[in-house]
């Protein structure tokens, strides 16, 4: 099996606090990989460590890119064996070597209409110059045609085709929850990341999205991250589950291993009683 | 007015670039009205001041009401292109073309570094940089007489175009032209690719950073455009008026063109010119003639300044909401059995920045 994602010894501190202390893990190609622990464990400071918000203080974080896509971006050379060493590259040139993250707090927007918020997904795909695209030149339109083909099909996988033009401010959350998966599938990702997706769902719409990450990964090929405090979906749709704790390694494994694991057991509970 | 007409008429008449050309027509009947005498020639310079301002504040909405950018330079950057116009124009006697060109290059280029500092500061920080940027361009003004000749004021001429000697009508019919071109310009950023990467950098940076905008490249792109305008108003001002005075480029200015902005309502093509017309005609037109009150001085400062306020505490759409609302009211009126269009209304948060700044 290949590795979509390696975080290597990643540290990183916020003043005299270690948020993360030489932790590591593998995410391969086409898995749903979860990441869990307490609160305060450090999981969406790897998020951010992974996409480059926060840079690491030490670790290194491999993503292996597409090699179509490597052709494209002419990133070639800083490359070893197809994998890229994301730590130090600007953020937003992370979606376009096939990385792409939703956020805790969905942030779309809400003036937007659904479609064009998914479009957004795909704005490292547009080639048309600014000059072409303020003068509406041919080439910009057909682009924006295509695309906006691609975004209808991306909502229509979601299921939510039929808002396509409404706008994003009046809709109820579980769809705005949807349209952020939607446009994330807009970069045709090779990994999602996925923060804390069932935040703020009712137990239906936990269940819908269980079925939803298991069919981005059946269809469109790629690898899932995710961080989530319902346990019942990260057992549920996880193949494997790396648990955390004040930024440490705990524990790796299928979920039925996890769930056996004491370590995770102790972190989570704390220390047993001896009465 | 849509039932009444055939699909093909109705498909002709929403489409936004005819809408504009039609628009422009419009306005260019405006001088035959003032020339055979049913409009005064005071109404058609005020109107014509209206139309320059609306060009301005057509691109602080790109960067108040897309971008979440504030400026408070508009003034500084409208009187720059106005004396470089001028100074191109009549002391170097290089015609209308290169004058309109310096007047358009040389504001986008100092907007770009304005657009630098944008990165590291915001908010209310970045409304005191844009400010001091006017400042200094204004003290410029004031001192560099043998660009500006100073507070005795920078006299010009009506510009020759393709060998035709213009006037002030032939002048406004330049003006309509160039802000019908400002409009469709802005109509085609705003419903784009560009368009989205601003509203997704209004919306958070960091979500648009995750996305692959480039926040650097598109502050840069939303300053350079406003500040183009900008020259580009500042010019047409000074080709129309034929003179320009440092006094006039002052921050006052660019609160009325802010003024615009929120009044017509942010994100709103038609609306910003809308706003302009509130801003500049109202006063000039309506309320000078009233008894008592048309006597208080500042009048025109005083009108906006009211008007920002009920504008963000009341009814943060402005404008284009009113007319949003009006047009409901006319198509449930004539389906009244018919399912109620949804909108989502009036979530709207006052702009950024403009309640620090109108306090």
């Amino acid at each position: 099996m290949t590795a979509a994602l390696r975080v290597e010894g990643l540290s990183i501190s916020f003043g005299g606090l270690k948020a993360l202390d030489d932790l590591s893990f593998t995410v391969n190609e086409r898995e749903v990989f979860g990441l869990i622990g307490p609160n305060g464990a450090g999981k969406t400071t790897v998020f951010n460590c992974v996409t480059q918000f926060y840079r690491p203080d030490a670790g290194a974080v491999f993503f292996r890119v597409d090699p179509q896509r490597l052709a494209k971006n002419a990133t070639k050379a800083d490359t070893e064996d197809g994998e890229l060493n994301l730590v130090g590259r600007p953020v937003h040139s992370i979606i376009r070597q096939g990385l792409v993250r939703t956020f805790q707090n969905v942030e779309v927007i809400p003036e937007l209409s659904l479609i064009d918020n998914v479009l957004i997904g795909g704005h490292v795909d547009f080639t048309a110059s600014m000059f072409s695209q303020m003068f509406r030149l041919p080439r910009a339109r057909k682009e924006e045609r295509a695309y906006r083909d691609k975004a209808m099909a991306a909502l229509r996988f979601l299921k939510i085709d039929h808002l396509a033009n409404s706008l994003t401010g009046g809709q109820p959350y579980g769809v705005r929850k949807k349209l952020e998966m939607a446009r994330t599938l807009m970069a045709e990702p090779t990994l999602i990341i996925l923060d804390e997706p069932a935040a703020g769902l009712n137990d239906a719409e936990t269940e819908d999205l269980a079925g939803i990450i298991s069919q981005i990964r059946d269809d469109y090929q790629c690898a899932v991250l995710l961080v989530e405090h319902d346990m019942g979906l990260v057992m549920n749709v996880c193949d494997r589950i790396c648990a955390i704790s004040f930024g440490k390694f705990l524990a790796l494994g299928t979920p039925a291993e996890i769930q056996q694991d004491a370590a995770v057991h102790e972190a989570y509970l704390g220390e047993r009683d001896d009465d | 007015m849509s039932e009444t007409l055939k699909p093909q008429t109705r498909r002709w008449l929403g489409n936004a670039h005819l809408q504009y050309l039609l628009f422009g027509a419009v306005l260019c009947l405006l001088p035959l009205l003032s020339s055979s005498g049913v409009l005064k020639a005071s109404t058609l310079s005020t109107l014509a001041f209206v139309l320059i301002y609306a060009i301005a504040a057509m691109g602080l909405n790109l960067l108040l009401g897309y971008s979440g950018l504030i400026s408070l330079g508009t003034a500084g950057f409208m009187g720059l292109g106005a004396y470089l116009a001028a100074y191109v124009q009549d002391d170097l006697g290089l015609g209308f073309w290169v004058a309109l060109l310096a007047a358009l290059v040389v504001p986008t280029f100092i907007g770009i570094l304005v657009g630098v500092v944008s990165l590291r500061v915001r908010s209310i920080y970045l409304a005191i940089a844009t400010l001091c940027i006017s400042e200094i361009l204004l003290k410029t003004f004031e001192q560099a007489e043998w660009f500006t000749r100073g507070t005795a004021g920078k006299q010009s001429s009506y510009p020759v175009i393709f060998g035709v000697h213009t006037d002030r009508q032939a002048m406004f019919v330049v003006i309509v032209i160039a802000l019908i071109a400002v409009m469709m310009l802005t109509h085609n950023v705003v419903h784009g690719q560009l368009g989205r990467a601003l509203h997704a950098m209004r919306s958070s940076e960091v979500a648009a950073q995750a996305m692959g905008v480039n926040i650097l490249k598109y502050k840069l792109f939303a300053f350079a455009l406003a500040t183009l305008y900008a020259g580009l108003a500042g010019a047409l001002y000074l080709f129309f008026l034929k003179s320009s005075y440092p006094s006039t480029w002052n921050l006052f200015l660019s609160l009325n063109v802010i003024a615009m902005v929120v009044v017509g309502g942010l994100r709103s093509i038609f609306g910003t010119v809308a706003g302009a017309f509130v801003i500049i005609a109202v006063p000039e037109l309506v309320l000078k003639e009233l008894p008592v009150i048309g006597d208080i001085p500042g009048l025109p400062y005083i009108f906006s300044g009211v008007l920002i306020v009920l504008v963000i505490m009341f009814f943060p759409q402005g404008l284009q909401g009113l007319w949003q609302l009006v047009r409901d009211a006319i198509s449930s009126r004539r389906h009244p059995s018919g399912p109620g269009t949804p909108r989502a209304t009036a979530e709207v948060e006052p702009p950024l920045g403009t309640e620090a700044v109108t306090r």
